[in-house]
């Protein structure tokens, strides 16, 4: 009797995820088509389509082939890839509030591309693949250093310290990024203010490259992972007893989180919020095992920012704003909304 | 059995939606090319039947930042942008003019004024829809972070680089040369250098041996122009005005056009004439019924004249210039 009650609750629970997922699929269809009509240049449904199957205009090829479409991939592959970094981070440092800002990815970016900035007057003078590739160097680091700091030998790495050590950190990281920000010139800083604040700047075809191989290697990792991670998420010394090998499954889940967000903040600065929310929000809807909270979390993701950035180009028309403050601008209510509720 | 089927589902759908995503990328490389071919087709052929004398042809030119730029014989519609000084000294019209949130290049809008604007960042999409057949840039910035790849799919992109963008007669010949206009071009040069060497002249005869400076207030903050960049080199290179010794020692240490000075320096300023552009009228330009800028001698004998921000002094060009040097002649010379 017992029994029935458990597998019907469980058939109901899984229909209801294929369903949260399928709606998640069709909303990011949905804003991938609106996001594809948005812009300066007018064009009706009718002409998108045509386009995309190779019947439009010299001119309308451009603007979606080049313009709109690199972006709009950008901007799904940074959400799933923040999102999902979100998600592990959460679960390695059991902790609700981890995001890859926490562990000092966003300020270790942000403080080598300011250093390079001061240095070289002009962020010019670099090839465009340059500023990427120091972010996600910065980014890297400063997560080492974190992690370095955080490691004990036997023990392996303590959730508190990680969470204690990132925010540290970040603080110096920050504090160096502000001090040599006095230092620079307006437009210096407006140069580095605007990438900070996430303004997807570079949004050609060979940054959806540079991109893709850290998502389509990363995401299917952490997904086979998932089992290893609600295990962890159970934290140490259970999952120790469990039989896992936490310390190593520790190292190898967090490098793929710092792999993840890091790629994502060199392309796209840093757009802060969606590791934090798309995690709580995948929760919400299909709960806590990481099999479907994964998939959910990714998709979550790709979606906020891609609703975020169609947003920022079609508010302020034709000028543009920001994707990472679109995010937090729909991401901060709903969070508070969610703890409201979660108190209650 | 039925759970195992239904996590399926889930992982094909994951699946699907990064292939789909995969083959939108993969898919479009070859659309990238066709567009690519399409748009630099439909560059070429547009001008109208011109007559003029020396049919032009097109060009082909190493832009500032070693691009090997095509050039249109006769371009009919230019974007450039920040630039339009120079369009303007040349008289020809771009398809759009710069613009930020809170306003254009008023000293020009006498022969700019109906033509449309365009964001300063130049948006992809603002570009294209103005369906330009050039494009001019200015600093080496304005093409930062792969941007110069996407501007040149749109139309034959030309940036004069920071170096010749830093000094308006080197701009001057080379967007000249650009435009198949260089003995324009010359000419608007050889007419400043003779405007600037009378009006050399006339100054040094009405006020020998006085010092000029020219102050920016915006913000409730002081500064003051370089004695060597932007309406600096006007003034004190142009015009050989005196360069006051405040001028000469914030120029030395600053690095900007116009750089911040404080109201302990702004005390000891030993200028004789001061050219005040405030950008702070609108707020009530507090700054300026401060105790110490009363204290300042040009301003107590009265020798303070004051400009808004949509005067010519904050930018740079010929005819910018030649505004400056005629807003001097008025001021100084009575």
């Amino acid at each position: 009797m017992k029994g029935t009650m458990i597998s019907l609750a469980e058939v109901r629970r899984k229909r209801r995820n294929t369903l949260v997922i399928s709606v998640m699929l069709i909303g990011i269809l949905a804003a991938f088509l609106i996001s594809m009509n948005t812009g300066v240049i007018r064009m009706s449904p009718l002409d998108v389509v045509k386009t995309l199957l190779g019947f439009g205009t010299a001119q309308q090829h451009l603007v979606l082939f080049d313009f709109r479409l690199p972006r709009i991939i950008i901007s799904i592959l940074i959400g799933m890839g923040l999102a999902v970094s979100g998600a592990v981070l959460q679960a390695l440092t059991r902790n609700a509030l981890a995001d890859p800002g926490i562990i000092g990815i966003n300020s270790g970016a942000g403080m080598v591309i300011l250093l390079y900035v001061a240095f070289y007057s002009s962020p010019t003078a670099a090839p465009a693949y340059l500023l990427p590739i120091l972010a996600w160097l910065g980014g890297g680091v400063a997560a080492l250093l974190v992690f370095i700091i955080s490691y004990r030998k036997h023990k392996g790495l303590s959730s508190n310290r990680l969470v204690l050590n990132g925010v540290a950190i970040s603080s110096g990281f920050s504090a160096v990024t502000i001090l040599v920000s006095l230092r620079i010139n307006p437009e210096q800083y407006q140069f580095v203010s605007t990438w900070l604040a996430g303004s997807i700047w570079s949004k050609d075809w060979s940054y959806v490259t540079a991109l893709l191989p850290f998502i389509v290697v990363l995401l299917p990792f952490v997904y086979f992972k998932s089992q290893t991670i609600n295990v962890l998420n159970l934290g140490a010394p259970l999952a120790t007893g469990l039989g896992a090998a936490v310390a190593k499954q520790q190292i190898w889940l967090l490098a793929a989180a710092v792999g993840l967000a890091s790629s994502c903040v060199a392309v796209s600065g840093s757009i802060g919020f969606v590791g934090l929310i798309a995690p709580h929000l995948a929760r919400r809807l299909v709960g806590q095992r990481y099999q479907i909270l994964l998939p959910a979390t990714a998709l979550a993701g790709g979606l906020l920012v891609l609703v975020a950035d169609t947003l920022g180009r079609w508010i302020l028309q034709p000028s543009e704003i920001p994707t990472g403050i679109v995010v937090a601008v729909i991401g901060a209510p709903y969070f508070l909304y969610l703890m409201f509720r979660t108190k209650g | 059995m039925f759970g195992k089927g239904k996590k399926l589902v889930i992982v094909l759908l994951s699946v699907m939606s990064l292939s789909l995503v995969l083959a939108a990328c993969g898919g479009n490389k070859e659309n990238n090319g066709n567009a690519n071919n399409a748009a630099t087709e439909s560059a070429s052929p547009t001008p109208a039947a011109t007559e003029t004398a020396a049919a032009p042809t097109e060009q082909k030119l190493t832009d500032g930042m070693g691009h090997e730029v095509t050039i249109p014989a006769n371009p009919q519609r230019i974007i450039a942008s920040y630039l339009e000084d120079y369009l303007v000294a040349l008289g020809v019209k771009p398809v759009a003019q710069w613009s930020v949130a809170n306003g254009i290049q008023e000293y020009l809008q006498g022969d700019l004024k109906d033509i449309p604007t365009i964001a300063y960042d130049l948006p992809y999409e603002a570009v294209t829809s103005f369906t330009p057949d050039l494009m001019i840039l200015g600093a080496n910035s304005t093409v930062d972070g792969g941007k110069y790849d996407q501007y040149a799919k749109i139309a034959p992109t030309f940036v004069l680089g920071d170096e010749v963008n830093n000094d308006w007669r080197k701009a001057l010949l080379k967007i000249g040369e650009v435009l198949q206009k260089k003995d324009q071009a010359q000419k608007v040069l050889d007419d400043y250098n003779a405007k600037a060497a009378d009006a050399k002249t006339k100054l040094q005869a009405a006020i020998p041996d006085q010092s000029v400076a020219a102050i920016w207030l915006v913000g409730n903050k002081f500064y003051v122009v370089s004695d060597k960049l932007s309406s600096g080199t006007v003034l004190y290179n142009d015009l050989g005005l005196k360069v006051p010794n405040v001028v000469k020692e914030i120029s030395a240490s600053g690095t900007g056009s116009w750089n911040e000075i404080s109201l302990e320096k702004l005390a000891d300023l030993d200028a004789d004439h001061l050219i005040l552009v405030n950008s702070d009228k609108a707020t009530g330009s507090e700054a300026l019924k401060d105790p110490i800028w009363q204290s300042i001698p040009a301003v107590k004998n009265g020798h303070v004249y004051e400009y808004d921000r949509t005067s010519s002094w904050l930018y740079y060009g010929p005819v910018a210039s030649s505004q400056m040097i005629d807003n001097v002649l008025k001021d100084l010379v009575k």
